[in-house]
């Protein structure tokens, strides 16, 4: 191969890369294995003050880091879900410095999101700014509206 | 903590050049544009670029070009942002970049072009698709034990 068709195909792969980056970045799946989480022993918070209790229908719990960009951008779209939705609770764990925490529950970006039932086990995870049909239609089945 | 919050335009406006140097790196270093010289004289300059961000982002040349020639010509940012995201995607940057520096003392083309690609595809991807390194790769090299602290 030429060394100019070796730029192209550099160029070729970040366009791919890029694309599929975001077709598949904030897609969630669902989380068979019913784990239930503890938010107090998790140490999540809502705006930097602790909050411990679940939503009535479900609750949204996003792992963010220091580090992370995008976290910022998504506790605000989440606290707008809370805001518009009854029953529905969004809080936040910082791990920057709580590896143990995102290899117990093998986290490997930020931000990422569980979506707990009323009894606090995990039914779906987004990797990801989530992408918020599909968010939405995950909700749903759990009765926010 | 204080922070300063940044305008999140200014980082993505930096990725796009140091794509653009570090695509013209690569094609100088496996022959495709200039020569191998070429190649370590824009390798040497990412190095400089990435190390002076790391150091002392606030002179940086590119916030300077951003503060006095873009952003005046810009829209108010909707929401600013944490400066450590970017920070931590320079330090990552700089660390390519130091490869690529030892590439240029072995002088070796193959060290310097992966360096190069490897810059490039980050930024490109920060710039372009709003790809967040700090979001991607904190988390991963922390539990590979890469991080200290």
């Amino acid at each position: 191969m030429d060394s100019l068709s070796l730029v192209g195909l550099l160029l070729v792969g970040a366009l791919l890369a890029g694309v599929s980056y975001r077709f598949f970045h904030g897609r969630g799946h669902k989380v068979a294995g019913k784990q239930a989480i503890d938010l107090k022993r998790l140490g999540a918070t809502k705006n930097s003050l602790p909050a411990h209790s679940l939503g009535k229908k479900a609750t949204l719990l996003q792992f963010s880091t220091e580090y992370c960009g995008q976290c910022p951008g998504v506790r605000r779209q989440l606290a707008q879900l809370e805001y518009r939705f009854g029953g529905l609770s969004h809080v936040e764990v910082d791990i920057t410095e709580r590896i143990d925490i995102a290899a117990h529950f093998n986290i490997s970006q930020t931000p990422t999101i569980f979506v707990l039932d009323p009894r606090g086990e995990i039914v779906y995870r987004i990797g990801g700014v989530p992408k918020m049909p599909l968010l939405m239609a995950e909700l749903e089945k759990l009765g926010v509206k | 903590m204080s922070v300063q919050f940044i305008d999140p335009r200014g980082p993505r406006f930096a990725a796009g050049i140091t794509s653009l140097i570090s695509l013209a790196a690569f094609a100088a270093a496996i022959g495709a544009l200039a020569n191998l010289s070429t190649a370590n004289v824009l390798m040497a300059t990412l190095l400089v670029l990435f190390a002076w961000s790391v150091v002392a982002p606030k002179s940086h040349p590119y916030q300077l070009i951003f503060r006095h020639l873009v952003r005046p010509r810009l829209k108010d940012p909707l929401e600013l942002e944490d400066p450590r995201p970017p920070q931590f995607s320079q330090k990552v940057g700089l660390s390519f970049a130091l490869l690529g520096g030892i590439g240029i003392a072995l002088s070796s083309a193959e060290l310097v072009a992966i360096a190069a690609a490897f810059i490039f595809l980050a930024a490109f991807l920060n710039a372009f698709f709003g790809f967040c390194l700090g979001c991607q790769m904190y988390l991963l090299l922390k539990r590979a034990g890469l991080l200290g602290k």
